[in-house]
């Protein structure tokens, strides 16, 4: 098992060592922020409320157009989404519109779950891997090694994510494509 | 979105990188529905061709579309449910407290059920990793090697596939796979806000006149152990864990692609891996949501995989009976394959209205069907295009 610091924590250099770790070869990696100029999440369109999904598809276009070359057009690539709170701004809104006895608008039915956003990515990129979203990133790196060992994928986009939960808390993402070493 | 994008071959990897050396088996079940607790109730339910679907009385429903959907009596809780579960699938598999200290638990939920209401300074204490480690103290279980899969309708099987790799590679010799959903408020408001509940009250899977899905309970667990290690300890083995496929379509966020040739290659991988033919396969628990799209894509993909088999194959979709159970579908419909499986009676596609010309297949209609199947299927798929296929064969 991959074992990893509280993912609040997590910097691409300890992302590096942890892929490492799980026999895994970092072909390009990305996070958010990375720069002064990363301040506010572009919109994504479809996806409201929330910056849950623009963020990680944001850091995963970065990552993705970062690959030294592209991939080849047979190639299977996995998404692997960690994340140990999910996406709690649209469940603390929609949770916020049920108790107030509120309609809940029809684009939050469609960002419910973390797949959605693996859709777009998997439909933009041709990304034709199984799709899997865990609680914990050492947890995503163990699937995305396991799911190219089990050759059901050649190499995975693995994302992590996740809100500030607290007001001192600030949005953090970062995500790496990566192949087997074994 | 893609327009129908070129994907891999069903077959494109070889048999041999697909697959460990060792075999994986499901030695012990536990579940609980709006049959009531417990594999025989859920088997009675099943066999009676009765939809368990009545008004919702756990929350307020008024300001809905649809009211309805399958829901068990009194106030379940999820912690609760889970946990029970666990024990009582442990307690099938006949494990030990030290057999059970030694096995890690994938638990597939749609998130910590309480985070949404906490107060935001407490929120850093609800992540889906401390609900699964609560399931897994409470259970017994392992205290480390914990994963909690949220994706959506193919998170239990997901997790169920990659346990079986897992015991496949020899990388473990035991898994504990449970899911858990239990029909609550925010759910209900967003399947109603994407208008997916069916208005009529029934779930019509492949059938003409088919108006949405309706949201079940549904908790389940699974052991699934190695061959080996399950013969040394003489536990009694339920089903061998032939066979998975996990894919993605490429297609949408939202919607499956139409063709179904995503799913159709986790088919076609579940196969390879199981070492069988379509021919081989004697029941399909369809993914079957009962929405237009899904059914559809669903039916194209059965009969791209299956080929001339499509047509002999019986298929049924229990979502029909026990509701859509969210993330749990995966183990709660696998425990249905296995126990039709052992009881030799293949549950029924209730809700038929009539033929669908786009969604033609060897549908189980009228009563359960009376059938042997040495190998099993069950299918089931997600938004984002997930897709997974899982076979089971007889001991």
């Amino acid at each position: 098992m991959t074992h990893l610091a509280p993912a609040t924590v997590i910097d691409l250099p300890a992302l590096h060592t942890a892929a490492a770790a799980a026999g895994l070869t970092v072909l390009a990696s990305a996070c958010w922020p990375e720069t002064d100029t990363d301040a506010e999440v572009k919109p994504l369109a479809g996806f409201i409320e929330s910056t849950f999904s623009p963020l990680l598809a944001q850091t995963a276009d970065r990552v993705l157009s970062r690959r030294p070359e592209p991939a080849a057009p047979d190639r299977v690539t996995a998404i692997v989404i960690a994340t140990a709170f999910g996406d709690v701004t649209s469940a603390t809104h929609v949770a916020r519109a049920v108790d107030l006895g509120q309609r809940v608008g029809p684009l939050l039915f469609f960002q419910s779950v973390p797949n959605a956003v693996a859709g777009y990515l998997a439909a933009r990129w041709r990304l034709t891997g199984p799709i899997a979203c865990v609680g914990g990133l050492g947890a995503g790196l163990d699937i995305a090694a396991a799911l190219i060992e089990d050759a059901d994928a050649d190499e995975a986009l693995v994302v992590w994510v996740d809100l500030g939960v607290t007001e001192d808390d600030r949005d953090r993402a970062a995500a790496i494509v990566v192949t087997s070493t074994r | 979105m893609a327009d129908h994008p070129a994907v891999a071959a069903p077959l494109a990897a070889p048999l041999a990188a697909r697959s460990g050396t060792g075999a994986a088996v499901l030695v012990g079940a536990a579940v609980a529905s709006a049959y009531g607790r417990g594999t025989e109730a859920l088997l009675a339910g099943m066999l009676s061709g009765q939809p368990a679907f009545s008004a919702v009385t756990r929350f307020d429903v008024t300001a809905r579309r649809t009211s309805v959907a399958a829901t068990m009596a009194g106030s379940p809780t999820l912690l609760t449910e889970v946990t029970r579960a666990v024990r009582d699938a442990c307690d099938d598999a006949c494990l030990s407290p030290p057999d059970r200290a030694r096995s890690p638990l994938f638990l597939a939920i749609h998130g910590h059920p309480a985070i949404a209401r906490v107060p935001a300074a407490d929120r850093h204490l609800f992540s889906t990793d401390a609900f699964a480690a609560a399931v897994a103290e409470r259970g017994g279980l392992a205290n480390s090697g914990i994963r909690c899969y949220t994706s959506a309708c193919v998170a239990a099987s997901t997790a169920i596939a990659d346990a079986a790799a897992m015991i496949s590679r020899g990388r473990v010799d035991r898994v504990i796979v449970a899911g858990g959903y239990l029909v609550e408020s925010d759910q209900f408001a967003l399947f109603d806000a994407g208008r997916t509940l069916a208005a009529d009250g029934r779930v019509r899977p492949f059938s003409a006149g088919r108006r949405g899905l309706l949201l079940g309970d549904g908790v389940g667990a699974v052991v699934i152990e190695s061959a080996e290690r399950a013969k040394a300890r003489r536990a009694p083995v339920l089903a061998r864990l032939a066979g998975w496929g996990r894919t993605g379509d490429a297609y949408h966020p939202c919607q499956p692609r139409p063709d179904g040739h995503g799913l159709a290659r986790a088919i076609g991988a579940a196969l390879q891996r199981a070492g069988i033919a379509a021919g081989d396969l004697g029941y399909v628990n369809a993914h079957g949501s009962g929405t237009k799209q899904s059914d559809l894509a669903e039916a194209s993909a059965l009969r791209l995989a299956l080929g001339d088999a499509a047509a002999t194959i019986p298929v049924s979709s229990t979502k029909s009976l026990h509701g859509q159970a969210l993330e749990a579908s995966g183990v709660l419909e696998l425990i249905v394959t296995l126990l039709a499986v052992g009881k030799g009676m293949l549950p029924v596609n209730a809700g038929f209205l009539g033929s669908d010309d786009e969604c033609r297949l060897n549908l189980v209609l009228g009563e359960s069907l009376a059938a042997t199947p040495e190998y099993a299927m069950s299918l089931n798929a997600a938004f984002g295009g997930a897709n997974t296929a899982l076979v089971i064969g007889r001991s």
